[in-house]
């Protein structure tokens, strides 16, 4: 139900969003330079993964924190890790689960950068991701004419993989302060096969589930440190040390 | 920018609507009454309850069919009166318990393996299908004989 309202609700908005009057496009030309236009580490927090709750079944929380570098011109290397917990409770079950996940891949800009310290980009990203998890049916209820039958399933630890294509932007708002929004599709790769069987991958989502749609919307900081200068400047020192 | 502060009042409202969450299904035995002498279906007045429950399954109700609900021992009896005469039905069985769904939680499923009753109003008793789902398809056909004399 919560889901199809926050569809039905974002199509509202979208609708009314097109009903504006077209504004001027103005479309930066595709990136074909071969500048790293971000130096240093770019570290993220992800603002949506506490508040899931709103759109989500159950009560499902959590924490997710990223970072990713210009490590070629255009390629960012991603590496992203949270936790999550859902609690889900209803008169005839109640279940829990929690757990970490990390998430390896890789983002690809296609905006070319105006100036020197334009550093917007609209990108494409590939992941991998995986979760170590625990869930637990504290109690379950079985109601009948002959009456209730109570019982639970203890600690059960698994394992999810899956992969995630996604689409997404991140803009510099102030110096070095940058957020952004991704659109994720993501694809059960594999989950253990449990009884009960799993109900969720933190980082996932639904795991009854193959393909699970997700939005993330995220505040960044890049610690200004260009670490490639570094390392030119140590090895210059060091050649000419060996000079002298 | 009113119809945008509209439409994000709308979500947070829609978002706040409360999560409905289904029952898990249940499992009954269904018994339809036929008469023994034209092998056509009946709707006798049926009472019914389970032995060992105090509450009436059904109460001198007209219906050609009864839902039992088994227990997960390995025996359910019940007292049903058709047409006011009292017959006691016994069903040996065996449960198995399923998952619905981790939203809609458990239920049990039965395999019948046997009925036993008594002959006061009912005649014989046939089991078409022994797997007691959550489909209530006939489980087995009633035959029921004409009401005896001390009653008339």
């Amino acid at each position: 139900m919560k889901i199809l309202s926050f569809i039905s609700a974002l199509c509202l908005i979208a609708s009314i969003s097109f009903g504006q009057p077209e504004q001027e496009k103005k479309l930066k030309p595709k990136r074909t330079d071969q500048y790293i236009h971000m130096k240093g580490i770019r570290f993220g927090v992800d603002v949506t993964r506490p508040f899931q709750d709103l759109w989500t079944k159950g009560n499902r929380y959590g924490t997710e924190f990223s970072a990713d570098m210009e490590i070629w011109p255009n390629m960012f290397p991603v590496f992203e890790t949270g936790y999550e917990r859902l609690i889900l409770k209803t008169p005839y079950i109640d279940y829990s689960s929690n757990g970490s996940y990390s998430r390896i891949g890789m983002d690809y800009n296609f905006l070319e950068a105006k100036t020197d310290t334009d550093r917007d980009i609209l990108f494409v990203g590939l992941r991998y991701g995986f979760a170590f998890a625990r869930q637990q049916v504290n109690q379950y209820t079985i109601d009948s004419y002959w009456g209730q039958i109570n019982g639970n399933f203890d600690n059960q630890s698994y394992t999810g993989h899956w992969g995630e294509i996604l689409l997404g932007i991140k803009g510099e708002i102030f110096h070095n302060f940058y957020m952004g929004w991704t659109i994720r599709g993501k694809v059960k790769l594999s989950a253990k096969s449990l009884t009960p069987p799993l109900y969720f991958i933190p980082g996932y989502g639904k795991a009854e589930k193959g393909f699970n749609l997700d939005f993330t919307y995220s505040l960044y900081y890049n610690i200004p440190w260009d670490f490639r200068k570094a390392a030119s400047d140590q090895k210059k020192e060091a050649k000419e040390r060996d000079k002298g | 920018m009113k119809r945008l502060i509209f439409a994000f009042t709308l979500v947070l409202g829609m978002m706040g609507c409360k999560e409905v969450f289904e029952a898990p299904p249940q499992a009954l035995l269904l018994a339809t009454f036929y008469n023994s002498a034209t092998n056509q279906p009946m709707s006798p007045v049926v009472t019914a309850q389970g032995v060992g429950n105090e509450n009436l399954m059904m109460d001198e109700l007209s219906s050609n069919n009864v839902l039992f609900p088994l227990t997960i021992t390995d025996t359910t009896r019940f007292i049903i009166w058709l047409d006011s005469t009292a017959d006691s039905i016994t069903f040996i069985h065996e449960g198995t318990q399923k998952l619905a769904s981790v939203e809609k939680g458990f239920y049990f499923e039965y395999k019948l393996h046997s009925v036993a009753f008594t002959q006061n109003r009912i005649d014989s008793v046939r089991i078409v299908d022994s797997l007691v789902t959550t489909k209530w398809n006939e489980n087995i056909k009633l035959y029921i004989g004409a009401v005896p004399d001390s009653v008339n």
